[in-house]
């Protein structure tokens, strides 16, 4: 584990720490994410909602337009129509007057004598008053008819004064003079005070009135004098079916036009399109919609705009719907309707942005509202955004630090304690429960299980060493003990180097550090060797004491001199007195007379010993067996004889030898023992244990040692030898 | 590596021995003996099943003998030849009741 900042890094702290972090991570992000959808849709769902608001408004606010357009567009045209029909039917009328006027005086002329008439004088410039012009070269005073259409001067002076339309009203004869009213008198004269020709026949108006034979106007002509465009109602006046005279009134555009361009309002206007489909009266100075000179004027049938063209067509018959019609790039709602009078038309134009202009202006003041809604929607969005963010932030920085005080207060102590345990040495330090475990949790169990299981470890460490001291001790005091014990039995080899009647031999080998078998041999006198073999119920240290204490009290009681038999009941009755753990032992105790060669023995329970006569086979003397020695109080013993003649061999054992067991629980036995004997019958005693030891060894293997071997061999060489 | 089979019957208590009676199982005998033995007159030891016996488990015959001298009688029963040669070759078969 690595460690950065005092953090292990893939330590459990590190684990927990990421734990709660992703878990916390996770929170915030999902709360993150609601929030960002959650303004993302609502962010949606505004601008869908103005969109459509918006599209709403175009379309109620345009049908709305397109109806209130309609209706009061319709109608204003009709109005508009009916007001121009009613200006040029007065002045039909004026002219129809005029012409029944004049054609009266025609037919009556006898009944009228000729009236005065007069030229322009400019100084009645200003003021109505009748003049008269004549083409040039013709004399006025020749003409028959001045003085007959003069009788009409009052008539049109009338006429003239109550109309605030006419430019002036005139009569003009087929001799080429004309009779006319109006005030700019001024402007027929000029600066010499020569009045000005005028060419009556060749006007638009004279032409085309003798052509119709009926009433006209004429399209759009410039004013003779004046030059300003005008508008002249025009009718012939007949005479027994000649043309005798055309009357007329003079209409100025201005005046038409005024009214006209008064019905102009921004983005519309009203024109009046003549029957021959020309523009004759617009306030527009220029497109398709300007009023020309009729010379020049083009009929908007032609214009090549077809939607123009059927619906001018219709418009001149009857009244149109609201139509909308492209004109030079440009929509146009329109509406026309008929001068029933003349078979002109009035037709209203409204711009279709001006006419949707309102709506325009809503769409674009919802937008603007709606825009800084949307604007206050937008930074309130992106405050509420920075504010997640900061959140976010403050969230994100809270779960480190709270990760890292959780996961720390986790590991700490855990940390602590491993501290601790490492610090932990030798067997007197114990792991002690300390405040910072009192987690109450898996922690503080983990710590209180560590306190006592140190406890118990070093109580068991002092223990063991207790133990293992105290084993030392009794090891080495065992040792000291078996080597006291084998001290105290003869192990000097030869024992009685000069004795040469006489071989002795002895081993002892404990199973256990020490043994409850003992021999002893000892010279009770010049004559008499005492021999003991013997073996102590139980092993080890008790079986060893009690072997100390039957030894010596045989080789007392034997040195005493007193029979083996006689020894053995004194030793039991020793013994007896104070054995309390019933422990006993099993004696053979058999005295050599070293001059005979004869062994006076006695058995305390022990095991046949094996005798060889001199040149025979070693038997088992089955001898009387007495109680083993501290069993009961006041046995009696018996003994027995038995010689040994020279070269003749005793050998005696305990039970570790025929008991002795191999790895299969199999005895050594008697017969084995009787057969190593035998194999060599020669052997000196030495010898003799030696092969005994061997085919044990051999036996057994390496199967643990039970029992104590004690083995001794006496070899009676005999006295005679000496001598 | 001793098998100990009580067989109770009021006052009498028959202990079947299996195996081997030496230095490692005869306290366990013994044990067994102490915590029995009281208010038993009559004592029977089976050794049927008795391989071998040493000295420590001769102790422990004898100080049952002592006991039961005291408070009834004892016997042992089923006696193998090789046991039988080592309560004759040891003089125990001159103070127990074996039959």
């Amino acid at each position: 584990m690595k460690i950065i900042r005092g953090i292990k890094i893939g330590g459990l702290q590190q684990k927990i720490f990421n734990l709660i972090l992703i878990f916390i991570l996770a929170v915030v992000g999902a709360y993150a994410a609601v929030s960002y959808y959650q303004q993302k849709s609502l962010f949606g769902i505004a601008e869908e909602a103005s969109s459509e608001q918006q599209e709403a408004i175009t379309d109620v606010s345009q049908s709305t337009m397109q109806a209130v357009l309609e209706a009061s567009l319709t109608k204003s045209t009709a109005l508009q129509a009916y007001i121009a029909n009613d200006l040029f039917s007065d002045v039909r009328t004026d002219v129809l007057t005029l012409q029944a006027f004049a054609s009266e005086l025609y037919e009556h002329a006898d009944s009228f004598s000729a009236h005065d008439y007069y030229e322009p004088d400019p100084a009645k410039d200003g003021t109505a008053s009748v003049q008269m012009q004549h083409e040039e070269g013709v004399d006025p005073a020749s003409s028959g008819q001045l003085g007959l259409v003069a009788n009409m001067s009052e008539i049109m002076l009338a006429m003239f004064e109550s109309s605030d339309k006419l430019n002036s009203c005139f009569v003009a004869t087929a001799d080429g003079c004309i009779l006319f009213v109006d005030d700019r008198s001024a402007s027929y004269v000029s600066e010499d005070g020569e009045v000005y020709p005028f060419e009556v026949r060749e006007r638009p108006w004279y032409l085309q009135a003798e052509e119709a034979g009926e009433l006209i106007f004429t399209g759009i002509e410039l004013d003779a004098f004046t030059g300003i465009p005008g508008l002249v109602c025009a009718a012939p006046v007949y005479s027994n079916g000649e043309l005798v005279a055309v009357v007329g009134a003079d209409i100025f555009l201005t005046s038409v036009s005024d009214y006209v361009s008064s019905t102009a309002t921004e983005g519309g206007f009203v024109c009046v399109v003549g029957d021959d489909g020309k523009v004759l009266f617009s306030p527009q100075e220029s497109g398709i919609f300007k009023a020309e000179l009729s010379s020049e004027a083009q009929d908007l049938r032609e214009s090549g705009n077809e939607a123009l063209a059927a619906f001018v067509t219709q418009a001149l018959k009857e009244r149109t719907a609201l139509t909308l019609i492209e004109v030079d790039g440009n929509e146009y709602f329109m509406t026309g309707a008929p001068l029933g009078t003349l078979g002109w038309t009035v037709i209203s134009v409204v711009d279709k942005a001006v006419a949707y202009q309102p709506t325009q202006e809503m769409l674009s003041q919802y937008e603007s509202i709606n825009g800084s809604a949307m604007d206050t929607y937008r930074q309130n969005a992106g405050r509420s955004n920075r504010m997640v963010i900061v959140i976010t932030l403050i969230l994100v920085a809270l779960a480190f630090i709270g990760a890292l005080t959780v996961s720390g207060r986790i590991v700490k102590p855990v940390e602590h304690m491993t501290r601790k345990i490492n610090a932990i040495e030798g067997s007197s330090q114990v792991f002690e429960m300390e405040d910072i475990y009192r987690t109450d949790d898996e922690i503080e169990i983990l710590a209180e299980s560590f306190s006592s299981l140190s406890k118990r470890t070093r109580d068991y460490i002092t223990e063991i060493t207790r133990i293992t001291a105290e084993k030392e001790r009794i090891g080495t005091e065992l040792a000291l003990a078996t080597r006291i014990q084998l001290d105290m039995l003869p192990n000097i080899f030869p024992a009685f180097p000069d004795r040469p009647e006489f071989d002795i031999y002895a081993s002892m080998d404990p199973a256990k550090e020490v043994g409850g078998d003992f021999y002893d041999f000892f010279l009770i006198d010049e004559t008499h060797l005492g021999i003991v073999i013997a073996d102590v119920s139980g092993k080890g240290v008790p079986a060893a004491l009690f072997m100390m204490v039957s030894k010596i009290l045989m080789q007392n009681s034997a040195m005493t001199g007193v029979s083996p038999a006689q020894v053995l009941q004194t030793v039991n009755g020793q013994i007896c007195s104070n054995n309390r753990e019933e422990m006993f032992v099993t004696v053979w105790f058999g005295i050599l007379d070293t001059a005979t060669g004869t062994v006076t023995a006695a058995n305390a329970g022990h095991e046949y010993p094996a005798v060889q006569q001199s040149g025979g086979q070693f038997e088992l003397l089955r001898d009387k067996h007495g109680l083993v020695i501290g069993a009961m109080e006041g046995i009696r013993y018996n003994e027995y004889e038995l010689t040994l003649t020279p070269g003749s061999r005793l050998f005696l054992y305990t039970d570790g030898v025929p008991e002795a067991t191999d790895a299969q629980g199999n005895m050594f036995g008697t017969e084995r023992m009787l057969a190593a004997l035998n194999n060599d019958t020669g052997a000196s005693p030495e010898k003799v244990l030696k092969n005994v030891r061997d085919a044990i060894d051999d036996y057994v293997k390496d199967a643990e040692q039970f029992d104590d071997i004690t083995m001794v061999c006496v070899e009676y060489i005999g006295t005679d030898k000496k001598g | 590596m001793l098998n100990i089979e009580k067989f109770s019957n009021g006052s009498e208590l028959t202990m079947a021995l299996t195996g081997r009676l030496d230095t490692t199982t005869s306290p366990d005998l013994e044990r067994d003996l102490r915590d029995s033995i009281d208010g038993i007159t009559e004592l029977t030891i089976d050794m049927g099943g008795l391989d071998y016996i040493s000295s420590a488990g001769l102790r422990v015959l004898l100080s049952a003998q002592k006991i039961m001298n005291k408070q009834g009688a004892m016997k042992v029963v089923n006696v193998n030849a090789v046991i039988m040669q080592i309560f004759n070759v040891t003089g125990f078969s001159q103070i127990l009741d074996i039959q």
